[in-house]
Formats: C-alpha cells, structure tokens, sequence
C-alpha cells in the first residue's frame, strides 16, 4: 500500500466515522438507556424539564387531536381513562404535540387547554413542540405515540399504545394495551416484558 | 280577409307551436323512458346488492373487486382482485406501511368451505415525509387474492364473494376509508377465463416483484444488517440504485440511507436496525428495489427475497451458495462426493481392477505397492487441482462455465469416448501393452511403476468428469462462488475423497486381507468390466451427437473402426517375422493416427439444440428466462429442468421420476408448464440461470410455484419426491 492508497483509505474511514456519528445521533434512544432530556414549554407558558421528574414514572403521549387513530383512543375514552389511572397512581403523564406550525394537529396553547377541557383528558401537562426537536429526539413517528421513562430517568417502553393497529374503537375491548401493561410492571418494580412495540397511526407532521 | 288571415295564420303559427311543443313533449318522454331503461339493469343491481355495490367510490380512493374468471369449477381456484384507484396526490398502504399507516385489509365473505389466500401485494413505492418514510401505492394497485372453491359446491349455483375492504388513504393527512363489495363468480363445470379482466390481471401480475433469483443471507452488523445478494458479479456491477423493503415492522430504520456496493459475490446493502430488529434466527423478508444502469434508460426491477442469517464464520458479503454450514461442509460434501465417484460407472472399473491387482502381489512387493498407492493418490488430487485451476482461471477471465465444461467441447468428449472404447478392448484383453495386465501398475495405465500408478489417478479423474456425483453438486457450486483458494480446497477435497478408497487399500494389509481371494473368477471380473467402458463410450458417442449430430457420429464410428483396426494390427505383431512387425506397426500407428485426425474434424454444429431431445420427453419446451417469466405472469407454474446429455444423474431422474405417467399427469392436471434447458452444449443463459441458485453444473431442478418462491428440487429425484412437490402448489 502507498502513501496515496493509506491516505485514501484513512479518508474513507474517516468519513465513514462521521456518517457513523451522524445516523447514531439520529437514531431512536435505546431501551435501558437514559431517557434523551429535554425543556419543553406546556400549554399554559410553563417551563418543563424531564429532569425534574427523576424519582417518578414519566408516560410520554404524542398526540395530533386531528388523526383518526388519536380520535379512535379520545373518542373511545380509552386515552383519558388511561391518563386518570396513571396519574392518580403517581405517574407524569406529559402530552406532546409535535406538528409543525399550518400542520394538521398543530395547536395554540389556548386551543391545547381548550382540547383538554373538551376531551375530559388529564395528561400533568402538554408540550408545545413545534420544532419536532423533542420528537426527533426520541425517534417519534406516530400518532399516538407512547414512551414511559423510568424513576431513574432510564427509558423502559417505546412503542405502540395497544396490539390493534385499526382506527375502529370497537377493536379497543379486545385489544392488548402495552402501555397499561408496561405501567404495572414498572410500578411494581418488575422489568418491562415487551418494551418496544410497533407504533401506529399517522404520521408525525414534523417541521420539514 | 285581411284580418281574417293574419288570424288564420296566428293560428296556424299556434297551432304549429303547439304541435311542436307536443313532439318535444313526446321526445322527452321518450328520452326520459329510454334512459330509465338504460339505467334499470344499474338500479336494480343496486337495489339487489344494497351495501355491497362494485365498484365503490369513496373520498380518496374507488375500489372495485374483480374476478379473473368468468366461471368457475368446484374444486378449482381462481384470483379476485381489490383495485384501487387512488386519488392523485394520496396513497394507500403495502404489507409494511413503513413508519406509520396501516396496510389495507381484507375481510372475506365465501360460501361454506371457499377459502382465500393471503393478499399478494405489488411492489411497493416511497413515499418520504420529512425523516420518515411510508411504503405503499398511488395512482392505481392491484391486491390480488387467490379463492379456493370447495369441490362439494354444486355447478350452477351461485358462489358470491364479498369483500369488506379496510383501508387507510393518506396525503399529508390520513383518512381511513372502507368498502364492502360483492361480485358474483357463476360455478360452472369448467373455470373459463374472463377476457376482459386478462389485461388487468396480467398488468397486476407484472407489478408484482418476481422471486429473486439469487440466495440471499444477511449478517449483524454493528449498527444493524448487511443484506447480501448472491448475483453474479456483472449483474451487482450494473445496479445503480437499490432500495430494501422489509415485509417486517420496524425491523430496519425505514427512512435511513442503505449503503450498497458491488462485490465478486453479489449485491450487499447494509441496513440500520429499526427499533424492533430481527429476533435471533429469523429471516429478514421483503422486496428489493433494484434500477438497472442509469438515467432514462435505467430499468426498475422488484425482487422478493427471504434472507436467512448467514452462518457464523462465513465472511460478511460473502454468499453462501447452496450449502448451509459454509466452507467446511462444502468440503465435506465434497469428500463424499469424491468417495462415490469411485461407483460411477467409468470410474469402477478402473479402480477395482487395481484394487484387485493389489491382492495378488507378495509380501515383499507390498512396500512397492504402498508408495504406487500414494502416488496414485498424488496424481487423482494433483489432476483436481488442475482441473480447478483451469476451472477458477477461466471463470475469473469471465467465461461462464461451470462444472462439466470440459464436456461441452466435442472434441473432449469425442476423446473421451475414444479412451473408453480403449480401456474397453484392454479389459477385453485385446489390448495388451507392454506385457500385460497382472502387475499392480494394473490394467489401465500401461506404463508399469510410479509412472504409471500416477497416470492411473490422472485417468481416474479424467473419466470421472462426466459424472457429477449428488453432493457434489452443490459443493462445486459452492466452490465456484468463493475466491480462488477456498474453491481450490473443495476441488481437493473431492480428490482427496476419490483417492482415498484404494490408498487406503495399498497402505493397509489389514484392509487388503478382507479381499476376496485372487484366482481364476479376476480374468472373467475383468472382462466383465469391459463392458461398463463399452456403454460409456456408447454414451459419449450420443452427447456427441447432441453436439454435432450427423458428422459426429460418422467421425466417431469411423474413429472406433480404426482404433479396432490399430488394436488388430499390435496383436498381429506377436509372434509375426521382425519385417512384418515393422509393417504392422507402422499400419498400427497410421490407423490410430487417422482415429485421432478425427479429433481435429469434429466441430461444434453451430445449429442450436436439436429440437428432438427437448421434445423426447413429452410437453417439454425449451427454457428460456424469458419463457418463464411470461408462463409466471399467466399465473402458471413451471417446472424447470437443466440437464445434459452428458450427465448420467439427469438422464436417470429422466426416465425415473420425470417421464413416468404419474408424475406428467400431475404436470397436466396442475397446468404445470414444464420447461427443459439443455446445457449439452455452451449455453452462457443457462449457465447465468444455474449460477443464480448457487449451481455450476446440471442437474437443477426447479420449480417455480404460481405466485411464490421458486423451490430447487433435490439432485436425486423419485417419483414420490416430485409427485409430492407438484401437490404441494
């Protein structure tokens, strides 16, 4: 090998390191891994930080009030009877809406708490995330899309909110809720059995 | 009358107005009771089939369920399909909808005992959005699912078949729609084809991605999967974009670059883990994009894969042919293989008869015989290694040739058979060279001592080219898609495995002991054995003529003549005056020269295959890729059969599995389309098409089954075996 071929090839690997950075910088956070931090503003122009929920169980919501597969979980309750059972137990149920700004499900802070309201929901607070830079972050598609983040700040689920991937409610009864599930077990202190599922639903509108 | 008449004419002109008016009345209503007529086979039709009318016009996207077949018989099965012709600008969903979405779903009402299949869907397009990526169709897609219609239904009633479509229809925004639709299929005593659905479901069929040729494996990598196709290397060079579709959720990040790169053994593409990944062993399945050459030109093809994990220890990109377990198998194999060439016909002789010489020699001698044995096994490994050489040289200057290449030159095989015809007059005991047979230098190669026992293992192998035994199939294929030194390894392996029987033999008394007792019976043994080299010869004698029909024979014939004639003209030297002996021996000598000279006149016949072998065995056509991709379209399916003339394991699956009633009544009653493609001669198409299962040499059997994934036959065919395999689709 010549000077020339040893220089080409330490380019090459050179650039192979750096596209190698790149995609893992980009790539989802992993399971057992710390939870990406972030600071976020809620709906009511409060400043949240995942941080200063590290001793409590955190369930991550992506939403877009405008999917159907958001409105099969809404208008079927499922989702709000889901934020009540978790919050009374304890659990920061943070609601994230990633859309960009003229997209669908993108909203003002008025209109977010005016959703709430509507809905019956009680998520601890929603995140206005317009830049999708918290969604990216966490490797978001879909809307819903579920995440619980652990007392140690660890991430213990990504995935899907439930086995069915319809926007048919009458499949709700019969469908298996990972979230439910994965609440218990990290409630009672016991790994998570199937901590990443398929997430389904529409396609976060992010900021292109 | 001046007043009168303007009120004459008033009238007149009222009266007119009032007459046309009552024909445009009656036009109308004619009109009116025409275009009730026209509609009412509509609105009845729509009154009758309530909700499930056909097609169904929603928002985003109509969908219309169409039947291939216009009747049906009970016990058949026939295609329906769901189109949808989606609105510009929006889409619906593959089997893996990609970062979101939802694939379109089926559910299907059938009479008692119908059954459907599972929905066979297009190749799927891109649709990015931002960082992210869904998989699925616009404009128009066909969903094709396959309906088996219970025998016990009764002709002439009706069989309704009613879909209740679920789909999700996105642009920026996703809307999910829903249809349910019947159509009608009259049950009749003969499933027709309907014409007017041809076109459609031949377009549809078009679009579905075919099976990929090549085996495909892929490896863990650090940060997901490197998928290797095993295409030739020409073929991986001309790819100029690729893009992998997993039929699995989030098994690879969908929207991430997938960098691929031409190497000596096919296309590899290295894909970054999804979140949910592959579970230890499981197969990565999809479809691969893969655009042929660049620009307008290029041409976009869809392949179906189902790619297993490559063994451990096999090199990454690397294929692995047709032999799982990687190089130490494949040598393994080999080794086998080498061991049971030793039975083929050409072979035996020759090797038994000096296994046979062994047991007559005396103590003091066995020391001789010891390092004759090793020498002989010395010259059948170093004959390999030539072989492979000759072999590995000619591939890596891109000649397509695989195994048995030597006996696609009619001049080899011309050769051949003249050297078979000569051992057979030795074994007769006609020829005797050199003071005759009974030493262990042994009845084949004539020169006595180490000379000899070397050209012995140089013949062995020469004759043993022609029989490809099984196992070794598979492993040469194997070799031949490796670099150079593993592939000269298998070659070794297999001499080293046809060696072995009589070096063991020269090296163990112990072995030799359980020998039967020389005497009397070797002589008739010996001549005896003539005659598998006669039949040998015979045989070579029509390869030939496959390649070289008439002159071919003629030269033959004449060639053995002359040969006979040499052979006559030697023995009349025995005990003949010293003059005479000259004379005989200078006649000896022309008349072998002019049955060598024939070697130089036998040409290949440049005509193709003559149309009488492919025609031997019944409702054979030609093969050719084209052919089966057409009778694929059809949705028929095809048998495919590579065979030579020159190959023995063919010929015997021939007669004995593939030309027996049974097996071409199940050709005829599953409408299998049976293709042979004759590699008797250079046919670099067939060669490409062996390559593409891993192969390098006949036989190959395939069978492509309507819709899936192409199933390579076993080596060794039974009846059983293939009736069972044609059930099966």
């Amino acid at each position: 090998m010549n000077a020339q071929n040893l220089f080409k090839a330490g380019l090459t690997a050179g650039a192979m390191f750096l596209v190698l950075g790149l995609t893992q910088a980009g790539a989802a956070p992993a399971i057992g891994q710390p939870a990406p931090g972030f600071t976020a503003t809620d709906s009511n122009g409060k400043t949240v930080k995942l941080s200063d929920y590290r001793g409590k169980v955190v369930v991550l919501e992506w939403t877009n009030n405008e999917c159907p597969y958001v409105k099969k979980h809404y208008g079927s309750s499922n989702m709000q009877t889901l934020q009540k059972d978790a919050t009374g137990q304890g659990v920061v149920w943070l609601t994230v809406i990633s859309s960009a700004k003229g997209e669908q499900g993108y909203v003002e802070p008025a209109a977010a708490n005016q959703l709430t309201a509507s809905r019956s929901a009680s998520p601890s607070a929603v995140l206005l995330d317009p830049s999708g830079k918290i969604g990216q972050e966490y490797g978001a598609k879909t809307t819903p899309h579920m995440y619980i983040v652990d007392p140690a700040g660890k991430l213990v689920y990504m995935g899907g909110i439930d086995d069915k991937p319809t926007n048919n409610p009458a499949d709700i009864p019969n469908s298996k809720n990972y979230v439910r599930a994965a609440l218990d077990e990290v409630m009672a202190g016991k790994p998570v059995s199937e901590p990443v599922t398929r997430a389904y639903g529409c396609t976060i509108k992010y900021q292109s | 009358m001046e007043a009168a008449f303007p009120a004459v004419c008033l009238d007149f002109v009222t009266f007119g107005r009032t007459y046309e008016r009552q024909t445009i009345v009656g036009v109308m209503r004619v009109r009116r009771l025409f275009l009730l007529l026209l509609l009412a086979p509509i609105f009845a039709v729509l009154a009758s089939a309530g909700a499930s009318a056909n097609p169904v016009q929603r928002d985003h996207v109509r969908v219309t369920l169409i039947s291939e077949v216009e009747s049906v018989r009970p016990g058949d099965t026939f295609w329906v399909a769901l189109r949808q012709e989606i609105k510009p600008d929006w889409h619906t969903y593959w089997i893996n909808p990609g970062d979101s979405g939802i694939p379109t779903a089926i559910a299907w009402t059938l009479p008692p005992g119908a059954e459907a299949g599972p929905i066979v869907w297009p190749a799927p397009i891109r649709f990015p959005l931002g960082h992210l990526v869904n998989f699925g169709y616009a404009g128009e897609a066909w969903l094709l699912t396959e309906i088996t219609v219970p025998v016990t239904a009764a002709p002439g009633a009706s069989f309704d078949v009613t879909a209740q479509a679920n789909w999700l229809a996105c642009a920026q925004i996703c809307v999910p729609e829903e249809a349910s639709l019947t159509i009608n299929v009259p049950l009749a005593t003969e499933t027709r084809a309907d014409p007017d659905a041809a076109v459609g479901f031949a377009t549809a069929r078009a679009a579905l991605p075919r099976p990929a040729p090549w085996p495909a494996s892929y490896a863990a990598t650090k940060d997901g999967f490197r998928l290797a196709l095993a295409m030739p290397k020409e073929m991986a060079a001309a790819v100029s974009d690729s893009f992998v579709f997993p039929e699995q959720l989030d098994v690879i990040e969908n929207g991430a670059a997938q960098k691929r790169r031409a190497t000596a053994d096919g296309l590899v593409v290295d894909l970054q883990r999804g979140v949910l990944g592959l579970k230890q062993g499981e197969k990565l399945t999809g479809v691969v994009e893969l655009t042929e050459g660049k620009g307008a030109g290029g041409q976009v093809h869809h392949f179906a894969f189902a790619a297993g994990p490559a063994p451990a220890g096999a090199l990454v990109g690397t294929s692995e042919g047709d032999v799982g377990g990687g190089l130490p198998v494949a040598l393994l194999l080999a080794f086998a293989g080498g061991l049971i060439l030793n039975l083929m016909p050409c072979v035996f002789p020759i090797l038994s008869m000096k296994a046979a010489g062994l047991v007559r020699l005396a103590d003091g001698e066995r020391r001789v015989a010891r390092t004759h044995g090793l020498i002989f096994g010395a010259g059948v490994i170093l004959s390999f290694a030539v072989l492979a050489g000759v072999l590995i040289t000619l591939r890596a200057g891109g000649a397509a040739v695989g195994w048995g290449f030597q006996l696609q030159t009619p001049w080899f095989v011309l050769f051949l058979s003249y050297l078979m015809f000569a051992l057979g007059l030795s074994l007769s005991g006609f020829l005797r060279i050199g003071g005759g047979f009974a030493g262990a230098g042994g009845a084949l190669a004539s020169k006595p001592g180490k000379a000899g026992a070397f050209f012995t293992g140089v013949l062995a192998v020469l004759v043993a080219t022609p029989c490809t035994a099984p196992f070794m199939g598979a492993a040469l294929g194997f070799a031949l898609a490796q670099p150079a030194l593993p592939a000269l390894a298998v070659f070794l392996a297999l001499g080293a495995g046809m060696a072995a029987p009589y070096v063991l033999l020269s090296l163990s008394p112990a072995l030799l002991r359980r020998l039967p007792k020389p005497g009397p019976w070797m002589e008739r043994f010996r001549q005896l054995l003539a005659f598998p080299m006669y039949a040998t010869a015979a045989w070579l004698v029509w390869v030939l003529a496959q390649q070289s029909p008439v002159s071919g024979i003629a030269l033959a014939l004449g060639g053995f003549i002359l040969i006979g004639f040499a052979v006559w003209l030697v023995r009349q030297m025995d005990g003949s005056r010293q003059a005479w002996r000259t004379v005989y021996a200078a006649l000896a000598a022309v008349a072998f020269g002019g049955a060598l000279s024939t070697l130089h006149f036998v040409e290949a016949s440049a005509a193709p295959a003559p149309a009488g072998r492919a025609a031997a065995v019944a409702d054979a056509e030609p093969w050719s890729a084209v052919r089966v991709e057409a009778l694929r379209a059809e949705g028929r399916p095809v048998l495919v059969n590579f065979t030579a003339a020159w190959c023995i394991t063919c010929l015997v699956n021939e007669k004995a599995a593939l030309s027996t009633t049974a097996v071409k009544n199940a050709l005829k009653s599953k409408n299998v389309a049976y293709l042979k493609g004759d590699w008797t001669r250079q046919d670099p198409a067939i060669t490409a098409a062996l390559a593409a299962f891993g192969r390098s040499g006949v036989p190959l059997y395939v069978l492509y089954p309507p819709g899936g994934e192409p199933i390579v036959l076993p080596q060794i065919l039974t009846e059983g075996g293939v009736l069972e395999e044609l059930n099966r689709i």
